[in-house]
């Protein structure tokens, strides 16, 4: 008996594989609290990814300089010099969890290591509260919503709560998002600079409460956006700010090849065929029914295996609907791969997007689009649907490939599949995009830069008599 | 027959000081849906704007070797479906302008003949709008201040992609002449006047920002030895 004899079957399998006959009937798909459902392996998954991995500590302003040379680091540090002893106050709504917190998480510390010390505040409120904002979140973004003078009302009266409680001592004072929008009604107060970081797109919003907002906004010295396309016209001067990436997260840090080879094993992953990846939580927008089709028509001409590596199916009933339409789509073929991962998986992501010939992101909408750049990042060519923020990292067949079709995107797949030399001169060039415009080092040069930029103008201004 | 030994080259006359420019930004107040509205634009923008989408969108994708020149012509190509306008404003080489104004008229020039030439262009809706920005610039100075031809070359290789195209492409719009920073200081204060023509010949629409710097420490390293 040879050791693929000896494994065990794995849940949703009738026996283990290695013959035609007995394969399972369904695409691999792993659950968190369940065995690994693969098609030739069935051991136990691997402890770190059953349970969340202590966090790794935060990297020093000195480490990034291996990865964007020296000289930005001396910018850097040249740029703070001018701000020493001056502060940031960062506000948001939540400490924990989202992107914004993520990159607080990162920003602070380092803006703290350049001796311009951010204090990162977040706002309380009761659920009532969250759920007004959430609703205006979801307005904002254009969906339909009938705005009432009791959602006013929670808005304001834990605004006013919040106010009551915070101190706004700083020079500059970064409220993100709209959930705080209101404490810039402090700003009389203060000597500060305010800014109004908005993560989201307000490209289309509901009238009523961007009605509402925006006098809030228009109290700031300035508002900064993520997409040029997501702005609104106001009577303040809008920045652009992309997201952006750190390069030392468990996310995106080198990886050895033994760590990447170790998780392609977890997942039976076969690395020696070419590797179709797209990464994002089972969401309708994420059209990954749209990739599973794209596969099969590239597949007529091509070998590849498709892996669709994801979360939000477990904690989300509509994850969990778009989960057996992916798994309905993908029928018994073989070599799809579907992943559905726990969220602290960073480190497994990070090996498949590695372990990848080709990356894609076949987004219907999309805000930004972050697994656009930690695959550009990671040097791989990268197919995506030409929406959101995506043209902002993707300059069509320069960066990356932007499609528009299921068509289009197996079309893609064929063509970068068989000229290697095409994909790899875009996944270089992507790389270096990202590099320039959308790693942590460039987002905090930027709060750099715009700090020193309104200390100018507070110091241009006539004092008060 | 042996060639006349070089002249020993000189101890420059002052150091070159190394700067280099980082840049924030803004979201302009114009945007174009189609090529009328981009030319009515162009003409209304402010200065700044040209600045950015053409010398500055250089400097942000500085690692394309081919097939990026400015943001009008990509997004003729990209949003128009325009090739032959795209490839017309692509042949605007930014460094035979020492000013913004000249760049700006033959932009406008050319989109206003091509749509003449095509009326339908003109009104034909972009799948994308285009977004006018600007920059905020910040000037700053780098450790790097070489009073040697060697200490030069350290420099050179020391220094971001972003000093390198400070002092060779945007300084044509400081300096008001058909130079840059690295060919003047060779001509007036080394007496290098071969390199410094070599150095302002250098095509940085075939080459990588990485490309010039190669280039630049090649020639000047040539005239050294």
């Amino acid at each position: 008996m040879d050791a693929e004899d000896q494994r065990a079957p794995s849940a949703g399998t009738t026996s283990a594989s290695g013959s035609g006959h007995d394969r399972r009937a369904t695409p691999a798909v792993y659950v968190p609290e369940r065995r690994l459902a693969d098609r030739r392996i069935g051991r136990n998954l691997p402890a770190s990814v059953l349970t969340p991995p202590a966090p790794p500590p935060p990297p020093h302003l000195d480490d990034y300089a291996s990865i964007v040379g020296r000289a930005q680091i001396d910018a850097l540090r040249f740029l703070a010099h001018e701000l020493r002893g001056k502060s940031i106050k960062m506000v948001n709504s939540t400490a924990l969890g989202g992107g914004v917190a993520e990159m607080l998480n990162r920003l602070v510390p380092l803006l703290s290591e350049l001796q311009v010390p951010a204090h990162w505040d977040v706002i309380t409120g009761g659920n009532d509260f969250f759920e007004v904002t959430k609703a205006f979140h979801n307005a904002l973004h254009g969906s339909a919503y009938e705005l009432t003078q009791a959602a006013k009302d929670i808005f304001l009266m834990y605004t006013e709560q919040n106010r009551q409680r915070m101190h706004f001592d700083e020079e500059l004072v970064v409220i993100h998002d709209p959930q705080p929008v209101g404490l810039v009604l402090s700003r009389g107060k203060t000597r500060a600079s305010w800014v109004w970081r908005c993560h989201i797109d307000l490209s289309n919003p509901d009238r009523k409460v961007w009605d509402f907002l925006r006098p809030f906004v228009e109290q700031y010295d300035a508002a900064i956006f993520s997409s040029q396309s997501f702005a609104r016209q106001l009577s303040i001067p809008q920045y652009l700010f992309y997201p952006c990436i750190d390069p030392l997260s468990e996310k995106n840090r080198e990886l050895s090849d033994a760590e990447i080879q170790q998780v392609c094993d977890d997942f039976a992953i076969d690395r020696s065929r070419p590797i179709v990846t797209q990464v994002s939580r089972f969401d309708r927008l994420k059209d990954p029914v749209g990739v599973v089709k794209a596969y099969k028509l590239a597949k007529k001409y091509v070998d590849c295996q498709l892996v669709l590596a994801g979360g939000g199916a477990s904690d989300d009933p509509e994850g969990a609907a778009v989960l057996q339409e992916v798994r309905d789509e993908a029928g018994e073929d073989p070599d799809i791969i579907i992943l559905d991962l726990p969220p602290w998986c960073a480190l497994q992501i990070n090996a498949l997007q590695r372990a990848s010939t080709i990356i894609v992101q076949k987004s219907l909408k999309e805000g930004f689009g972050l697994t656009v750049t930690e695959a550009l990042w990671k040097g791989k060519p990268t197919i995506a649907g030409a929406v959101g923020g995506i043209p902002n990292q993707i300059i069509h067949k320069l960066t990356g490939v932007l499609v528009h079709s299921v068509e289009g995107c197996a079309f893609q797949i064929r063509y970068l599949l068989t000229h290697p030399e095409f994909a790899r001169t875009i996944g270089a060039n992507g790389r270096e995009h990202v590099k320039e415009n959308f790693l942590m080092t460039t987002n905090v040069k930027r709060w750099l830069l715009l700090f020193r930029l309104l200390e100018q103008a507070k110091a241009r201004m006539p004092k008060a008599a | 027959m042996a060639s006349a030994p070089k002249a020993p080259v000189r101890k420059p006359d002052a150091p070159f000081y190394f700067n280099t420019s980082e840049h924030l930004l803004r979201i302009g107040r114009y945007k174009a849906n189609n090529l009328s509205e981009l030319l009515r634009a162009m003409q209304a923008c402010p200065e700044d704007c040209i600045f950015q989408h053409t010398f500055r969108t250089l400097q942000e994708h500085h690692f394309i070797r081919q097939g990026f020149s400015n943001d009008f012509a990509h997004w003729s190509l990209s949003s128009c479906n325009e090739p032959e306008l795209a490839e017309r404003l692509a042949g605007v080489d930014v460094r035979d302008f020492t000013a913004l104004e000249g760049i700006r008229h033959r932009m406008i020039e050319i989109i206003r003949d091509f749509v003449a030439a095509h009326p339908e262009s003109g009104s034909r809706p972009a799948h994308e709008p285009f977004y006018f920005c600007a920059s905020d610039i910040v000037l700053l100075p780098t450790p790097y201040a070489p009073d040697t031809l060697q200490g030069f070359l350290d420099g050179l290789q020391h220094v971001s992609v972003h000093s390198i195209h400070h002092h060779f492409i945007e300084a044509r719009l400081r300096l008001k002449r058909m130079s840059n920073d690295f060919s003047v200081w060779l001509e007036e204060d080394v007496g290098l006047n071969e390199a410094a023509n070599d150095i302002e010949r250098i095509d940085i629409y075939t080459n990588t920002m990485e490309g010039v710097r190669l280039k630049i420490g090649r020639i000047v390293a040539h005239a050294v030895s």
